[in-house]
């Protein structure tokens, strides 16, 4: 069975209506299977002031399955592999509910930028450092921030994807090198063919 | 003064509805008395259906993510899920 293209289609726009919400979302290409996220660090924790891409791929299944979901921008987190954005969310996995959405996983990954689980890490690196020394987390995820997490980051990615894409890169390589490349094109390009 | 008058013809006209407390199905989010996505027809073509936790879907969506699953719980508050009986002849008081 195809995508649920009615159910995606209200899901963007309730985010779209709900302003106070702070996260968006943002078709990429024209079909809906694709999309990304954006949501604000929030106060009081070292990913505040930045902003933070998700890269959204909906599965023919969705909602029955989890949408996959993998930061774009680079987080120094327990739980967010600081190589590849990989998430370790129990929605986005087996505690996943059809009653749940893009919205609220959204605002899941908010909530999981304020309260980091080390004991479920993803980094393991990362987890250490937390449990080790705090402060040291803390200074380094804050510095991460200031580099990685502007606003400007993902202006014309779906372009820069697709650039690469035609060169004969798989989108997910071609993601992958971009977020390595922080978004420069060809240093990202560089990367693919020095690998 | 009286007026006399003859009805010589009429349309009965009805109108029904789920009586469903939220107006939308929380898998499909279409509206209850409209049909889930792969529905054709409103009505008892594309009935509702209510666990006993209360929690009402439509009958295809709640049905395929049960299938889906391993553990049957309710998609909004993950309790076992067990349809609720319909009760026969008499006013369906969930809401």
């Amino acid at each position: 069975m195809p995508l649920d293209l009615g159910r995606v289609q209200k899901e963007i726009r309730d985010i779209e209506r709900d302003k106070a919400s702070g996260v968006t979302i943002e078709i990429q290409g024209n079909s809906l299977q694709k999309l990304i996220g954006r949501l604000n660090g929030p106060r009081d924790t070292p990913f505040d002031g930045g902003v933070f891409y998700v890269d959204i791929q909906l599965d023919d299944q969705y909602p029955f399955v989890p949408p996959k979901m993998r930061f774009i921008t680079k987080v120094w987190h327990p739980n967010i592999s600081s190589a590849n954005g990989a998430i370790c969310l129990d929605i986005l996995k087996d505690q996943w509910s059809p009653a749940l959405t893009l919205k609220t996983a959204l605002l899941s990954l908010q909530a999981l930028l304020s309260s980091p689980q080390p004991d479920d890490p993803q980094d393991a690196v990362v987890a250490r450092q937390y449990l080790s020394s705090l402060a040291e987390y803390q200074s380094t995820a804050k510095q991460w921030t200031q580099t990685y997490a502007h606003a400007q980051q993902v202006v014309g990615l779906e372009a820069k994807v697709q650039a690469i894409a035609e060169m004969g890169f798989g989108r997910e390589q071609a993601l992958e090198a971009l977020r390595r490349a922080n978004g420069d094109e060809q240093q990202a390009m560089e990367f693919l063919l020095g690998a | 003064m009286t007026f006399e008058v003859k009805i010589k013809k009429w349309h009965a006209v009805a109108s029904w509805t789920w009586n469903a407390g939220d107006d939308v199905c929380g898998i499909c989010r279409m509206p209850f008395d409209g049909c889930p996505p792969d529905g054709k027809f409103p009505g008892d073509d594309s009935p509702v259906v209510w666990g006993i936790c209360t929690h009402a879907f439509h009958l295809q969506c709640i049905n395929r993510w049960l299938q889906s699953q391993t553990e049957q719980k309710c998609p909004f508050c993950r309790r076992q899920w067990e349809f609720k009986q319909a009760v026969v002849g008499g006013e369906d008081s969930d809401s």
